[in-house]
């Protein structure tokens, strides 16, 4: 019976991916401190520790900063790029893509490392502003990823015709082309937002003293007692994550139906 | 046919030994001819032969390397596409897919800033011309291919340019929708009176659709005239060749005087043609004679000739329904030509092997040299 076994197989492969993340929510609501079955009884005391735990505020107020400005620095570079890449004919054009998409398959210690190296080396001090430094730069190949389908699924008679029934190049692209890309943006601006949040590499080497949330995550794993808290707040993490990419799926797929077009790929 | 309005023979657009180059390319090669206010104008040409860069330099997306482009008397080069009065329906119709039909055709009326209501109304009116009426509250990228190209119309004509400019606009569509199509563009340009000009590569279309067309090769006119003189007196072999069917058979120049050549042709004998009748020759090939399939008449038993009579062999036989496709081996000469014969009532169609009669006249051939 070939089908059973494909069967098998699909359920083992989503067992194998979601098994750890189902164990999150149930040790963060499990009254003990030990993280080992069998559970000891439900419990939210270690949501309302989270709440007051020291250094925890601090790194979520870091990682929102760094997010959101990676989020539209990434993004509004990524617009630029995927324009130019979509609609401009220039020497070198393959290699320059290449170039830019690189830090994609990059190993992202290699980044950090190398970063660390010149910034140090230029005597620019270690701070928020370095982290965002580079989660723009690992972020950056997603944003043009993105936008360059968004930008690709446009005819270019499009933007002519506002041209031609009176519109300036600017209103043009304000009034046909924005729109249309509009899904694109938003879309663009969740994923590198979710990815900046949550990137460690980067922001352990370039943050100094500045700590964001997953570098406070991983301090707090020294503590055994701090573990259930953690627990709890990988727990919300996921969850925000998830909504955040449903968010983002859900303005894609409502780009593609609006403009009538097909839909093919897409993250989930 | 249906009378045209006589063009007001006011010149609309005139080329001045126009020019352009891609890098090394040379897409227009010294361009000059006027087109005249009011007409129904085409540019007709296989693709790469520069058709739908010369119609875009009307527009403005082209910027041109030599030359002038004028419109309305006015020298275009510093006009940019949004100050020039020409609107264009483009290939892919490029419909707003993010706008509502009403708020696709309205765009153009955007910064003339009417009142709701005006805006209305001439959306509705430019609606019902294009046969939408009723249509306004829908969604664009829910359209078929033919609303779309009519919206496409509405949205370009609203603005009352003086020039409507055409890029290939009936070719995604299908053979039915396209032939009515042609129809209703004819009938749309009459109503409005507006100067249009269509780029096609479908010579079909360009003869039922046009007042006069130019011809297109490699960057060049090669002709410009009405639908009728370029399918009856083709300029060149080339034109000949792409304009609907010709029939080639050798012949060789006796004598020329003012008003007559004399011409000795294959299967024909010899005979006299008026220099009118007189294009010339693919480069590297001597002269000879063309003829179009329908101009050469097939006698049936018992019919006498109006004026001279051939005699030939039917080697193949072609029923379209309508019409019949003969191709046949004229007394004296090697190559097969095709020959079309209505299907009249009563008259049987013929059969391959048969011997035949066809009845011809000097002043169906053409001669190229």
């Amino acid at each position: 019976m070939k089908g059973g076994w494909f069967k098998l197989y699909a359920l083992a492969y989503l067992v194998f991916l979601y098994a750890p993340i189902v164990l999150l929510p149930m040790f963060a609501f499990n009254d003990a401190t030990v993280i080992a079955f069998p559970l000891n009884g439900f419990t939210t005391k270690w949501f309302s520790e989270m709440w007051v735990a020291p250094g925890l505020w601090p790194a979520l107020k870091n990682s929102m900063i760094i997010a959101i400005s990676t989020a539209v620095i990434a993004t509004a570079l990524g617009i630029f790029a995927a324009r130019a890449s979509t609609r401009y004919k220039f020497p070198g054009k393959a290699g320059i893509m290449g170039l830019i998409m690189l830090p994609l398959v990059l190993p992202e210690i290699i980044v950090a490392v190398s970063l660390l190296v010149v910034l140090l080396g230029i005597g620019v001090p270690l701070s928020i502003f370095t982290v965002i430094l580079g989660h723009v730069l690992m972020t950056t190949p997603f944003t043009i990823a993105i936008l360059s389908s968004a930008f690709q699924s446009l005819d270019r008679s499009l933007e002519e015709a506002a041209y031609d029934l009176g519109e300036t190049p600017v209103s043009a692209f304000r009034l046909v082309i924005l729109p249309l890309v509009m899904p694109g943006i938003i879309s663009s601006l969740l994923i590198s937002f979710t990815i900046s949040l949550d990137e460690f590499i980067i922001a352990f080497f370039l943050g100094g003293t500045q700590v964001t949330l997953p570098v406070y995550i991983f301090s707090q794993f020294r503590f055994p007692q701090s573990v259930p808290v953690i627990m709890a707040l990988g727990t919300i993490l996921v969850a925000l994550s998830i909504l955040l990419l449903s968010i983002a799926e859900y303005f894609r797929r409502r780009g593609i139906a609006k403009s009538g077009g097909k839909d093919t790929g897409g993250f989930l | 046919m249906i009378p045209k309005p006589a063009a007001s023979g006011q010149t609309m657009i005139e080329f001045k030994d126009v020019h352009k180059w891609y890098g090394d390319y040379h897409a227009l090669r010294g361009i000059s001819a006027t087109i005249r206010a009011g007409e129904f104008f085409s540019l007709l040409g296989p693709s790469g032969c520069g058709k739908t860069t010369l119609l875009r330099t009307i527009a403005g997306f082209e910027g041109i390397s030599e030359g002038v482009v004028l419109i309305d008397g006015k020298d275009a080069t510093d006009i940019p596409p949004n100050k020039r009065p020409t609107n264009m329906v483009f290939q892919s119709y490029a419909i707003f897919p993010h706008l509502t039909v009403a708020q696709n055709v309205g765009f153009g009326l955007r910064k003339q800033r009417l009142a709701k209501a005006d805006l209305d109304a001439r959306v509705a009116e430019a609606l019902e011309m294009v046969g939408l009426k009723g249509y306004g509250a829908r969604a664009a990228h829910a359209l078929s291919g033919g609303q779309r190209q009519r919206v496409a119309l509405a949205r370009a004509l609203i603005l009352k340019p003086k020039v409507l400019l055409l890029d290939e606009p009936l070719s995604a569509l299908d053979k039915k929708m396209r032939e009515q199509m042609q129809v209703e563009l004819i009938k749309l340009q009459r109503q409005v009176g507006i100067t249009f000009i269509l780029v096609t590569h479908d010579q079909e279309e360009a003869l039922v659709m046009s007042d006069r067309i130019a011809v297109m090769f490699e960057g060049e006119i090669a002709q410009l005239s009405d639908a009728e003189t370029l399918y009856r007196r083709p300029n060149s072999r080339r034109v000949a060749d792409f304009i609907g069917t010709m029939n080639f058979l050798p012949a060789e120049v006796i004598s020329e005087t003012a008003g007559s050549i004399e011409v000795e042709a294959q299967g024909f004998g010899r005979i006299h043609v008026d220099p009118k009748q007189a294009a010339s020759e693919a480069p590297g090939k001597s002269a000879s004679i063309g003829f179009r399939p329908e101009t050469l008449t097939i006698l049936h038993e018992g019919q006498q000739a109006t004026d001279r009579e051939v005699g030939a062999v039917i080697e193949e036989v072609v029923y379209y329904g309508d019409m019949t496709y003969y191709d046949v081996k004229i007394d004296g000469t090697q190559k097969m030509v095709r020959l079309s014969m209505r299907n009249v009532f009563g008259r049987p169609v013929l059969d391959r092997g048969a011997r035949t009669r066809i009845a011809w006249s000097p002043g169906a051939l053409v001669l190229f040299r």
